[in-house]
């Protein structure tokens, strides 16, 4: 034993008693402070504290499967906790110890704990009464521990009398532990202790040992006891059905030892002591093995976990959790095989058959103890090369046999060794072999001879495979590819310690992975990314495609190879990833054995697609998967892909966001239209006028009434006409500014004088009148004003203007300034192909590493020309001569349209109906909203249903029952309000409309139904049965409990539906063919199949006896008679079937012979009315779930005449 | 300040006691309360579909905007189709005379054209016409009303909140107020519809005032509780004071639906419904959804029956 691995620290009070749980990482631990505190070891965090002992707490347990924790402490009490988090507290206290409790123990499948107390007694407790069950009296000083036995009914105990002694307590079992002792009425309370001598017995008593004992187990498995005490010996006793006796005893320890403990998986033993040491001995041998020492505590306690390598144990100032080996099995994979060694052999295992077969035996490779650290594969050659940490560092050179053999071969008879950290194969015939120690790399020949010296240019701690001649050596900072031929360094990365090397399938890429960091490579190193990771990383394998798989210790992850990761999976307990194939990841387990995780690869492999511009591959993923949440359109965007994210996104918000983002203005037109807020229309102006998309431009202004900019836009587009409307505009709106603003821009000089005048500005539109040379309005002003030419002479005479506004050269009015095409990309294509539906399922290159590695590198390479590809911003400024060509727009843009947007005040919201339809999958619903298109397509799609027409009122009145109308103000059209199923709920994301039909009220009509069957009235039942199933169809369940019921409904009104038709036709028969007895026969006996009530059976059956006696079929009438006896009837019925069964037993014979077996099972076929056995071809109705004849699939159900037959359905759906 | 005749009347005419404004007698011609008097009672009228009595009542050559207004919403509401566009021009012209100051009326006359050609502009769905007309920042509460159904008429009950706790602030405890509060509580639940409940039974307890509207009112409310045997009886109550009534009819025939009567009952006053009242929006719905339905059937081929 050359480790031992702390996994982690805690510092406290002393530790007095400690316990693992069972499949958390949690440890328990009770402390000399009287605190007992949870730990989740695996994070290092404190989880919970239980603080109600009085004084030091020795004793801790945690239930083997329920959240239960129980501790014992020096206040004489036991108490038993719930360690759930969100109910944390003291479920109960058992009193009763006199003394100190020292241990405490849950049983492994009893309700019953084990308590050991300084009062010389041990005590049983059932932890469901809450009772002391047992008390083992016999020691006679402290009992220091007290065990159950993990499968028989035995105890074992240790106490300061220096015995260790096993009970027999299979008398507890028997007994009726609840009630104290039952054989002995006179005592059940606790104290009288001889009640509870009679179910438990002495059955050993161990003495040996010079000392108090403090500690004594079971071995799992085996009929051995260990045992710990002050005598410094830990002793092994054996067992047999008759005795027990002291096999062996382990010296080393130097002071009283606390506590030892069988492993639970090998052959050792693992003690801890007053002598400040932990010591691992051999079980086999009972020799000690490793010893470890701490400076200054004092080791009181010893804990292993159940099933996994972990120990714990507690001391003088806190607690340790500790493994003894490295659990990472050594393995290679070599195409479909895996390599690897588990107890040391080494095995292969076939990733395709699942084939795991011993190949050799390592055990004599190294220290018996230590597993093999690596394996090297040479497949050339089969041969493999172990490494192992003991003794320094040997590699051994072994020959795997071809076929594995009956006596499995061992590698000392033929192994090739030697010493080294580190050794691996670096061509067919050659292997590399490290020395740290002297810092050389020897290069030997397969006869172990070395061929080759190498000084490393780094300080060497491990080598990997680096390619063909070369090496990977990893040093403290960096990691160097090396070149084994030329001796030189060909390229150093920077990196922590790499600790495994893994080469993806066609040797492109290569992962260098470290504690806390992935590297991810080329195979020259001249690109690479690196991953960091908070948690440990514990190994990885490539997928075909060039997506790098890996574990860390509590997930399995992906990363691409540009650098981007995510989560995969959770793990609860950390494994070795060795190969990736399709949804199957191959793994080795703690124990090195070969497992399977499947995982749904759809996240990356859409990453993986995008990067490579695989559209087909996107497009195939898009339309199977529903992975495109937030996340992906978040990535999308992220990675400058808005137009492709705008291709999937549905919420109006985010698709204007992407359109804007990548320019695609007519779908940001559309959804502003959609979202109408002020600050989308700005956004959208915005963007459109970078692009130059003036007309995107205008209808943006418009719908923000931003008058101004408008009127600044149509002066820039030269739109003359649009000017002289927005001075209308502008004078309707009573703004004299606009006016003359637009009459400056119009060139409209009269425009501009009559603002002015009509502002009362006379001076400056005299001054405009006069100097653009009208006189006649001039004069006119200056009357208005009451003046004359006198009256302003002193003004001043300014020439004539000549000042106009720019003339339009090019009229851009109608046309918008050419852009570049978009391009259509593959998706537009698609969309315009309209088969979004018919994307092709990509071949997906698992087990082709070849094609998906090939095309990995060239996504590389690509993926800065990605990004060239798509800059929005730019594309709708360049001009392209040999692009579009002007094209006069046609579309007139009436400015009355402006008008008509300047009064906008609301655009509608959601309306109800439209929530109605969001917020439920359930037709019935659709049919209240008024939604009979989605409606009928669900019945459709969740029953079969085809023929509408029948349910045409039951739609109508549904929907007319599920809105009602109030005109609260005079004149105005009423509201149109929509009726809630529950009126207490009025949020948008809740509401449902209003159960129109019940499913009381349809079970009532049902009723009435059978109300028709008693009358007779079998025409009118038909009815009602067909309507009772149609109304069903719209019925609202909210509850499991409602869809049984509803489920029942349906088949008791297809029964009677059937039943009722089949009598009809029988009527039918009769009167139309009254020769045809047999079928009138035939027909009267399946109505007595159909599942009626029982007055409605009786019904039947009498119908069928009187059918069958008048047709002389005296046997058959026989038997219906004994059936309807069966269904107790009234005497007067009693009688009457008495006789017909005595005059069938009279003449037990059947004149005419019909085809009804009833003793075999069979269905009816609700068309040809004739029986289906069982075992024989049907099909079923998708709705009532009726029975056919195969013939008729396909067509319409007769029954309901509302199915087509045969048609595959969902069923309902379950919205509670 | 109102007198309290004019009070009473205004009262009336908000909880829809139309009929009892119909039969009332106007007070004397010279009294100040004669032309609101009158302008309610024709309103009246309107309100009760008869457009015919409202513009005999309407003295002919009056030159107050109101009176002119009413005439013109009367013959809006009398026109066919085709010729309702002359009547909404009148409106539409009153809506621009009243800016001036030239015109024959108070304030409150000014206010009530707004009211009635914003009615008409609603009835004829020009709703955003409507809203500039009535103009969203009005102090007038009888606009407010209008603005606030038809912010709730387009599924926007966040604007009528809006509109309503912007009218809080000025227009304290009114009755319209209240009646506001409680239409848009029929819209969105709130409270499971308590608000307007409590309103209506509150209105029933009037002593001063008795309106079959109230009850149809509170029927309607009681369906949206679910309380359908209640509302049945409400609507019932309702209808035996005014039989003809074709939103009391309409609640009923969907309260029967929702069970309060057979299924044959139902169908009956239903038929009754669609042929006494062949516009009422009801009725109209239904017969636009039936034809959906046979558009949704036609896209299912029916397989032949089998046998």
């Amino acid at each position: 034993m050359s480790v031992m691995l702390t996994k982690f620290e805690s510092k406290s009070n002393r530790v007095k008693g400690l316990a693992f749980h069972p499949t958390q990482p949690l440890l328990a631990a009770a402390l000399h402070n009287g605190s007992v505190q949870l730990w989740n070891y695996r994070m290092g965090v404190l989880v919970d504290r239980f603080e109600e002992h009085e004084g030091p707490v020795r004793g801790v347990a945690i239930h083997p499967s329920r959240a239960l924790l129980v501790t014992g402490g020096d206040d004489y009490k036991i108490k038993v906790w719930d360690i759930r988090p969100q109910n944390r507290r003291c479920l109960f206290t058992l009193h009763g110890h006199l003394d100190y409790v020292r241990t405490v123990q849950f049983h492994h499948e009893m309700p019953w704990i084990i308590s050991s107390s300084d009062d010389q007694t041990i005590r049983i407790w059932n932890s469901t009464s809450r009772n002391c069950i047992a008390v083992l009296t016999g020691h006679s000083h402290y009992v220091m521990s007290a065990q159950f036995h993990p499968k028989e009914d035995l105890v074992v105990s240790a106490s300061m009398d220096q015995t260790v002694r096993v009970w027999d307590i299979s008398g507890l079992r028997k007994g009726s532990p609840n009630q104290g002792g039952p054989s002995n009425p006179g005592g059940s309370g606790p104290g009288t202790f001889e009640t509870f001598d009679s179910f438990s017995t002495v059955k050993y008593v161990l003495e040996g040992h010079d000392r108090g004992v403090n500690y004594a187990m079971f071995h799992p498995t085996l009929p051995l006891i260990i045992s710990a005490a002050d005598d410094r010996v830990i002793k092994i006793w054996r067992m047999s059905e008759t005795k027990a006796w002291e096999v062996d005893s382990c010296r080393g320890h130097f002071n009283n030892v606390s506590s030892a403990l069988f492993h639970p998986k090998h052959e050792l033993i693992v003690s801890c002591g007053e002598d400040k040491t932990v010591r691992v001995w051999d079980l086999a041998k009972r020799t000690a093995i490793q010893t470890f020492r701490r400076e200054h505590d004092r080791f009181w306690i010893l804990a292993a976990h159940p099933n996994l390598n972990l120990f714990a144990a507690g001391h003088d100032s806190g607690l340790i959790v500790f493994k003894l080996e490295r659990e990472r099995p050594a393995f290679a994979v070599h195409q479909d095989s895996l390599y690897y060694v588990r107890d040391k052999y080494v095995r292969s295992y076939d990733f395709n058959t699942g084939a795991d077969i011993g190949l050799l035996s390592v055990r004599k490779f190294g220290s018996p103890y230590v597993p093999p650290r690596t394996l090297s594969f040479n497949p050339a050659e089969r041969a493999v090369i172990l490494t192992i940490s003991s003794d320094n560092g040997l590699f051994e050179l072994t020959n795997l046999p071809q076929q594995a053999q009956g006596e499995v071969k061992d590698s000392s008879v033929d192994g090739k060794k030697g010493n080294g950290q580190s050794s691996i194969f670096v061509a067919r015939n050659r292997f590399a072999v490290l020395n740290k120690a002297t810092q050389i790399i020897e290069v030997r020949d397969l006869s172990n001879a070395v061929v080759k010296t190498i000084k490393p240019p780094v300080q060497t701690n491990e080598i990997f495979y680096g390619g063909t001649a070369s090496l990977i050596l990893s040093s403290t900072s960096t990691v160097v590819l090396y070149d084994i031929q030329q001796q030189k360094t060909i390229a150093e990365i920077n990196s922590p310690p790499v600790k495994y090397v893994i080469w993806s399938g066609d040797g492109a890429l290569v992962a260098l992975m470290s504690k806390h960091t992935i590297t991810i490579a080329n195979k020259t190193f001249s690109t690479h990314s690196l991953i960091h990771e908070t948690i440990r990383i514990k190994s990885g394998a490539w997928d075909d495609a060039g997506v790098f798989i890996y574990s860390t210790l509590n997930h399995v992850k992906y990363c691409l190879s540009q650098g981007d990761h995510g989560v995969i999976c959770t793990l609860d307990n950390p494994v070795y990833l060795t190969r990736v194939k399709g949804k199957t990841v191959h793994c080795l387990d703690r124990s090195a054995r070969p497992r399977t995780i499947t995982f749904d690869p759809t996240e990356y492999r859409f990453k993986l697609a995008l990067l490579r511009n695989n559209y087909e591959e996107m497009l195939y993923i898009i339309r199977t998967s529903t992975l495109l949440g937030q996340s992906i359109i978040a990535y999308l965007q992220q990675k400058g892909f808005p137009e492709i994210a705008l291709h999937f996104v549905e919420d109006t918000n985010t698709r204007f966001e992407l359109a804007i983002e990548c320019g695609n203005l007519d779908v940001a037109m559309e959804t502003a239209k959609s979202i109408d807020r002020v600050e989308c229309w700005e956004r959208l102006a915005q963007q459109a006028l970078k692009q130059g998309n003036h007309k995107i431009v205008e209808k943006a202004y418009q719908q923000t009434k931003n008058f101004d900019k408008l009127s600044f836009l149509y002066l820039a587009t030269g739109s003359t006409d649009k000017l002289s409307k927005m001075q209308k505009i502008a004078e309707a709106r009573g703004d004299p500014m606009s006016r003359f603003h637009n009459a400056l821009y119009a060139g409209d000089v009269f425009g501009r004088i009559s603002v002015m005048r009509d502002v009362g500005l006379y001076p400056l539109a005299y001054l405009t009148a006069k100097t653009n040379g009208l006189e006649e309005i001039a004069a006119e002003i200056l009357e208005v004003a009451g003046l004359t030419e006198a009256d302003i002479d002193d003004v001043p005479t300014f020439p004539s203007s000549d000042l106009k506004p720019p003339p339009v050269v090019t009229s851009t009015t109608n046309i918008n300034w050419p852009s570049v095409s978009a391009g259509e990309n593959f998706f537009d294509r698609v969309l315009a192909d309209g088969n979004l539906e018919g994307g092709v399922e990509p071949a997906y290159v698992n087990g082709d590493a070849q094609a998906g590695a090939s095309s990995a590198l060239d996504a590389w390479a690509r993926e800065e020309e990605v990004h060239d590809d798509i800059d929005p911003e730019e594309e709708g400024w360049e001009l392209d001569a040999h692009g579009e060509e002007f094209q006069p727009e046609h579309g007139d843009d009436e400015p009355a349209a402006v008008e008509e947007e300047l009064g906008a005040g609301a655009t509608p919201g959601v309306s109800e109906t439209e929530l109605w339809v969001r917020n439920s999958p359930l037709a019935a619903d659709h049919v209240a909203a008024g939604s009979f298109e989605t409606a009928t397509q669900l019945l459709n799609r969740q029953l079969g249903i085809v023929n509408f027409a029948l349910l045409k009122p039951l739609f109508l009145s549904v929907y007319r029952s599920s809105h009602t109308y109030l005109s609260p103000v005079a004149s105005l059209p009423p509201l149109h309000l929509h009726i809630r199923r529950n009126p207490t709920e009025s949020s948008p994301s809740r509401v449902l409309p209003v159960a129109a039909r019940s499913l009381q009220s349809v079970r009532v009509e049902l009723a009435e139904g059978y109300r028709f069957v008693s009358g007779n009235k079998l025409t009118e039942a038909q009815g009602t049965f067909r309507s009772v199933l149609m109304a069903l169809l719209l019925v609202v369940l909210s509850s499991d409990e409602e869809a049984k019921q509803w489920r029942e409904t349906v088949t008791a009104a297809r029964e009677y539906l059937l039943g009722v038709s089949i009598e009809l036709e029988r009527r039918r028969v009769a009167e139309a063919e009254p020769d045809n007895v047999r079928r009138n026969l035939e027909l009267a006996a399946y109505f007595t199949q159909c599942e009626l009530q029982a007055p409605h059976m009786q019904i039947a059956l009498r119908s069928a006896i009187g059918v069958f006696a008048k047709a002389n079929n005296q046997a058959h009438a026989a038997r219906f008679a004994k059936r309807l006896l069966e269904l107790k009837p009234d005497p007067k019925i009693v009688a009457q079937a008495r006789q017909r069964i005595a005059a069938g037993d009279r003449n037990p014979r059947n004149a005419v012979e019909v085809s009804y077996d009833e003793f075999t099972p069979f269905e009816i076929c609700a068309v040809t009315y004739t029986p289906i056995y069982k075992g024989s071809p049907s099909i079923h109705c998708p709705y009532t779930d009726a029975s056919y004849l195969p013939q008729f699939k396909g067509s319409l159900d007769p029954l309901t005449q509302l199915t087509e037959i045969g048609a595959a359905a969902s069923g309902l759906p379950a919205p509670w | 300040m109102d007198s309290s005749e004019l009070y009473h009347v205004k009262q009336q005419f908000i909880l829809g006691a139309f009929k009892t404004l119909v039969n009332l007698t106007l007070p004397d011609p010279n009294s100040s309360d004669y032309t609101p008097t009158l302008l309610y009672q024709a309103r009246a009228h309107i309100a009760l579909n008869d457009p015919q009595s409202a513009l005999q009542l309407i003295p002919t050559g009056s030159e107050n905007v109101a009176v002119k207004a009413v005439a013109s919403l009367a013959r809006y509401i009398a026109a066919s189709e085709t010729d309702q566009e002359s009547s909404l021009e009148e409106l539409r012209d009153l809506a621009v005379e009243i800016e001036g100051d030239d015109v024959e009326g108070d304030d409150r006359d000014r206010a009530l054209v707004r009211v009635l050609a914003g009615t008409a502009f609603a009835r004829a769905g020009e709703v955003e016409e409507a809203l500039e007309t009535l103009g969203v920042d009005t102090e007038d509460l009888e606009a407010v009303a209008i603005i606030v159904q038809i912010y709730l008429s387009i599924n926007r009950p966040d604007l009528a909140k809006k509109q309503f706790e912007r009218s809080k602030r000025w227009a304290e405890d009114d009755l319209l107020l209240q009646l506001i509060e409680s239409t848009i509580g029929l819209v969105t639940g709130k409270d499971a519809y308590a608000n307007t409940s409590s309103f209506y039974t509150e209105q029933l307890g009037n002593p001063s005032l008795t309106s079959p509207h109230v009850l149809t009112a509170r029927g309607v409310t009681r369906i949206l509780r679910n309380e359908i045997s209640e509302a049945k009886s409400d609507l019932e109550e309702s209808l035996e004071q005014q039989t003809a009534d074709a939103e009391t009819l309409a609640a009923l025939v969907v309260a029967a639906g929702l069970g309060a009567l057979k299924k044959v009952d139902t169908d009956e006053l239903w038929a009754r419904l669609a042929t006494e009242h062949p516009t009422h929006p009801l009725v109209i719905d239904m017969a636009s959804k039936a034809e959906l339905f046979d558009e949704c059937v036609g896209k299912f081929a029916v397989p032949p029956l089998a046998g």
